[in-house]
């Protein structure tokens, strides 16, 4: 079955493999450049746009209209440990992408693809054409590089990206020629596709070949003990590779001004070396607007590096900058940043950074007290200590009124929503809570609390982590209360993120709070709050999870969270969008009829700040923890009025 | 003398030892190490990370190691080679980070140093000559209110000021347009257009405490015979004042001289985190709460050495300026 692919602004749906129309397009010849490249052209430093464009590139499909060229987009991070935000910005290019409204996957890097009927088999044709930043061009044996010598090298993947395996399978990766590969499982990954288009399915494309192999072992054996003598932080090639690149984009690869990548913008101050970060235009981004102007629009980007978030808020408040996001865009800064947009000259944009729930109360199933174990794993205690909470009433005093009682769901504008799911258990009623509980733990000591099987006060240790700004002691002190009116004592631990991170690796909590993601498309490939999945952040069941991704290891599940995870494993066997679409209906179904834990409040869409200036913004722009925002749109933003 | 310093410098080497043994072990004291920080960063990035990549990188990085061992390794790179190991969060050296960013934190320390001696010495010395008058209150409550108040809310507070009313870019200590230029007459003008506002702000802090050492030891220094004496003699009042009182009252700042250089890298966090400062400040404080142990195993181990530096410069200068410590 062929995947739908948008090109030029067109939705080609047809069978087996669609075959890509553009590119003979009569403007071929009539593709303009940024006016700063001119001069570079004349002198030739770089040849002419046609050349350096494929032969087919990329057509944005625009959201105010075709823009125009100059200015520079002054934006900031935190001056230590936020590369990520640089990636975000501008490291976002793919095989396959999400469109901007988050619906479907369309060809990026890759002109076409298609899938197996049984969903093992991907073929990538790569657009002819394409360049590195440097000039080079890019092709199969970029992707083979990645392939042979990092992927299924043990000392550079000592274990194999998830996004990449199957089944603990890695992939197999051949190359048909040089535009086209491969890509094989050994059993059915229908959400592959869809992996590929977020953030982590970067890897096949950053590595360059034709730069990276002076530093490998395979390629440059008796090149490399000069290179490490130049290059005394690295003790081996290994270290000397990794100091050249990240596979994860941490900050070397911030660092490395001569690394050639597929962005639009490249880099010529690096992030530890200077007070803030600047980049320019690649001559050789391969993406052009509808009217064949090749982007991005704007020629620059500066991100102010600094250590405060105080800080952050009065430079946009003051005008310094025409786009800020991230840590300042909280219930903290809110009436601040509304005051200033006039001073500062910026509007409110809607993000859609909604995840499943803000608060999750995630008691641990798999715990290692083989009493608390049972409670835990009981529906009707998770039901009686839902129906226990006043979750209108948390919204009300610690979020201001921001949010709505929700259970762990889907998002209602998503699709999939399934109002069971979001709404079951979350009607405040003590009484019910009591009587269910009575069913559960029907013994209680002279002070109301209840007892367990042993006839001691059954007590949850719970730990409560201050993170994410969301004020999650506050929520627990209440919750705290809703629990004790039914007789529950539950144990506040206020304690650090690192501290968390230790136990839940460890096994060693009863219980703790925390946000779920799931609210939209990303719960195909990241049903982490949904069944017991890997293991990131959310640990309620570590030993099922562990079970699932390797049988040999953690605890056999019972049967109906076994039925759930062979719901998921539909999931992914799926091929066709419909058929997925209807799998993953029913494993909601089924999540919400197991119950595993306990949501407070849905989440409302965040914001962000841009320059009224700024043309061709997304409202309403969608992104989760692996879907990269504003990168995949930012190519076509541009200043009205250019600042300089 | 000589012999004096020589015999500090040797009882300084085992309390360095001792001081860089108890900082090693209180960095890495909290749960996890930096490969757990880098995890939680990933775990909200959208990732799950592999069991298998974790056990390799703290492998790589000798994380897996015991904690003595890991302390031997680094002691020994710095005493063979002077290399005090790797950021693993920035993947740079540390030495090379930490001299990025020491001559401004110095600079910044030193301009301070003055700007707080030239104003609190005269009016030390003011509030003692007129003691209980309009201006000593005055100054003294002055210097209380500034001392009292808590150095991050003064930044915060002066920067919105100078950005709200004055339309001043504030934070940092240059302008865009010459955070990346060379130095240049414009680029100092623009240095001087920044800098004088966290001077001020961290100067202001310490005002208090100059000021009424200064008060205390002049007044104790004015009640004395040989004040009197000069007085009787003639001597103009001013005259007086400075070339007798005012010398020995001294003193006790010239002590507090010793405690500049270790304020150079650990002094004003806060406020160089809340001004964005490219300190050292900030530095430490990010290396600690990413555990990036040997970034800040080494600048606490530099703090270390420059106090005892530091304390040994001032012993010096003491010693210098005051003869009655140097014929002890």
């Amino acid at each position: 079955m062929g995947y739908q692919q948008k090109l030029r602004g067109l939705v080609l749906s047809t069978g087996l493999l669609t075959t890509a129309l553009m590119g003979t397009m009569a403007w071929a010849a009539d593709y303009k450049q940024a006016p700063m490249l001119d001069a570079q052209v004349k002198d030739g430093k770089i040849p002419a746009v046609e050349q350096r464009l494929p032969e087919k590139p990329y057509v944005e499909t625009m959201i105010d209209g075709v823009g125009k060229y100059g200015g520079t987009l002054r934006t900031t991070i935190l001056a230590n440990g936020d590369q990520y935000n640089l990636t975000r910005t501008i490291a976002n290019e793919l095989l396959v992408r999400w469109d901007p409204q988050w619906k479907k996957v369309v060809p990026s890097l890759a002109e076409e693809f298609k899938a197996s009927d049984d969903a093992t088999t991907y073929t990538f044709k790569l657009r002819k054409g394409l360049k590195w930043s440097d000039g080079q061009p890019f092709n199969a044996d970029d992707i083979m590089f990645w392939y042979e010598d990092v992927f299924m090298n043990a000392a550079l993947s000592p274990a194999k990206n998830p996004t990449f395996t199957v089944a603990g399978k890695p992939v197999k990766v051949t190359k048909i020629d040089d535009l086209t590969v491969e890509f094989k499982f050994e059993s059915p990954y229908g959400l592959f596709i869809q992996q590929l288009a977020y953030g982590q399915g970067h890897l096949p494309v950053i590595y360059p070949k034709h730069y990276l192999q002076q530093f490998h072992e395979k390629y440059n054996k008796d090149g490399i003990p000069a290179l490490l003598k130049a290059n005394p932080a690295a003790g081996d090639w290994v270290a000397l590779f990794n100091s050249k690149i990240s596979l994860t984009f941490q900050p070397q690869f911030w660092q490395n001004l001569q690394l050639p990548t597929m962005n639009p913008w490249i880099l010529t101050t690096a992030y530890a070396d200077s007070d803030r970060v600047v980049a320019t235009r690649n001559p050789y981004y391969w993406k052009v607007d509808t009217a064949g102007n090749q982007l991005p629009y704007i020629d620059g980007i500066t991100w102010a590096k600094l250590d405060d978030p105080q800080l952050m808020a009065l430079k946009m408040t003051s005008g310094e900058f025409d786009f800020a996001f991230r840590h300042i865009n909280n219930a903290t800064f809110k009436s601040v940043l509304f005051d200033g947009q006039k001073t500062g000259n910026y509007k409110f944009v809607d993000v859609k950074d909604l995840p499943a729930n803000d608060a999750v109360i995630l008691l641990n199933l798999n715990s290692t007290d083989p009493v608390k174990k049972k409670i835990f794993q009981n529906k009707d205690f998770r039901i009686g200590l839902s129906q226990a909470i006043n979750r209108q009433e948390i919204i009300d005093l610690v979020w201001v009124g921001q949010g709505a009682p929700a259970q762990v769901a889907l998002q209602p504008e998503h699709e999939l929503f399934n109002e069971r799911e979001a709404t079951q258990y979350t009607k405040y009623d003590p009484k019910a809570a009591a009587a269910v509980l009575d069913t559960v733990l029907p013994k209680k000591d002279a002070e109301g609390f209840r007892l367990d099987e042993t006839g001691k006060r059954f007590t949850i240790n719970f730990m409560v982590a201050d993170v994410f700004g969301l004020s999650y002691p506050d929520v627990m002190q209440m919750v705290q209360k809703y629990a004790k009116d039914v007789g529950i004592d539950i144990q506040l631990r206020t304690t650090d993120r690192a501290r968390l991170n230790t136990m839940w690796s460890a096994n060693e909590q009863d219980a703790y709070i925390w946000n779920c993601v799931g609210g939209l498309s990303e719960v195909y490939t990241d049903p982490r709050c949904y069944m017991p999945f890997q293991k990131a952040d959310i640990f309620f069941a570590m030993k099922w999870s562990e079970w699932y991704s390797n049988h040999a290891t953690g605890e056999e599940p019972p049967q109906a969270i076994k039925d759930l995870m062979a719901a998921y494993d539909k999931v992914n066997a799926a091929v066709t969008d419909d058929d997925r679409r209807q799998k993953m209906k029913d494993f909601l179904n089924l999540s919400a009829d197991n119950f595993l834990n306990i949501g407070i409040s849905r989440p409302m869409p965040k914001y962000m700040m841009t320059s009224t200036n700024l043309k061709n913004v997304v409202n309403g722009i969608p992104i989760t923890g692996n879907l990269w925002h504003p990168a995949p749109t930012l190519t076509q933003w541009y200043f009205d009025k250019p600042t300089k | 003398m000589l012999r004096y310093i020589i015999k500090r410098l040797v009882f300084a080497i085992p309390t360095l030892f001792a001081v860089s043994i108890i900082a090693f072990i209180i960095i890495q004291l909290p749960p996890g190490d930096y490969l757990t920080t880098l995890l939680a960063d990933w775990a909200s990035q959208g990732g799950a990370v592999e069991a298998g990549t974790v056990a390799a990188m703290r492998e790589r990085y000798g994380l897996d190691q015991p904690m003595y061992f890991q302390y031997y390794k680094w002691m020994w790179g710095i005493l063979t080679q002077g290399d005090f190991g790797i950021s693993f969060e920035l993947g740079k050296p540390v030495t090379e980070l930490i001299w990025n960013r020491l001559g401004f934190s110095l600079l910044l320390s030193l301009l301070t140093l003055c700007f707080v001696w030239a104003v609190a010495i005269p009016i030390g010395i003011l509030s003692a000559v007129r003691q209980y008058s309009i201006s000593d209150y005055g100054a003294t409550f002055l210097a209380f209110f500034f001392l009292a108040v808590p150095d991050f809310l003064m930044a915060l507070s002066a920067m919105y000021v100078m950005s709200a009313w004055f339309g001043q870019s504030v934070g940092g200590l240059f302008s865009p347009d010459y955070i990346d230029a060379g130095w240049s007459f414009g680029k100092l003008i623009d240095f001087a257009k920044h800098v004088w506002l966290p001077v001020i702000v961290i100067g202001l802090g310490s005002l208090a405490a100059l000021v009424r050492i200064m008060r205390a030891n002049l007044l104790d220094e004015l009640s004395k015979p040989y004040v009197t004496t000069a007085r009787a003699k003639g001597m103009s009042e001013f005259e007086l004042l400075i070339r007798y009182p005012v010398r020995l009252a001294l003193n006790p700042l010239i002590s507090t001289l010793g405690w500049i250089l270790p304020a150079v890298i650990s002094g004003e966090i806060i406020v160089s985190v809340v001004m964005s400062l490219p300190t050292t400040g900030p530095l430490l404080l990010r290396a600690l709460l990413a555990q990036d142990m040997y970034l800040a195993g080494s600048l606490i181990l530099l703090i270390s050495v420059l106090t005892i530096i530091g304390t040994l410069i001032s012993d010096i200068l003491l010693a210098l300026t005051d003869p009655r410590i140097r014929f002890q």
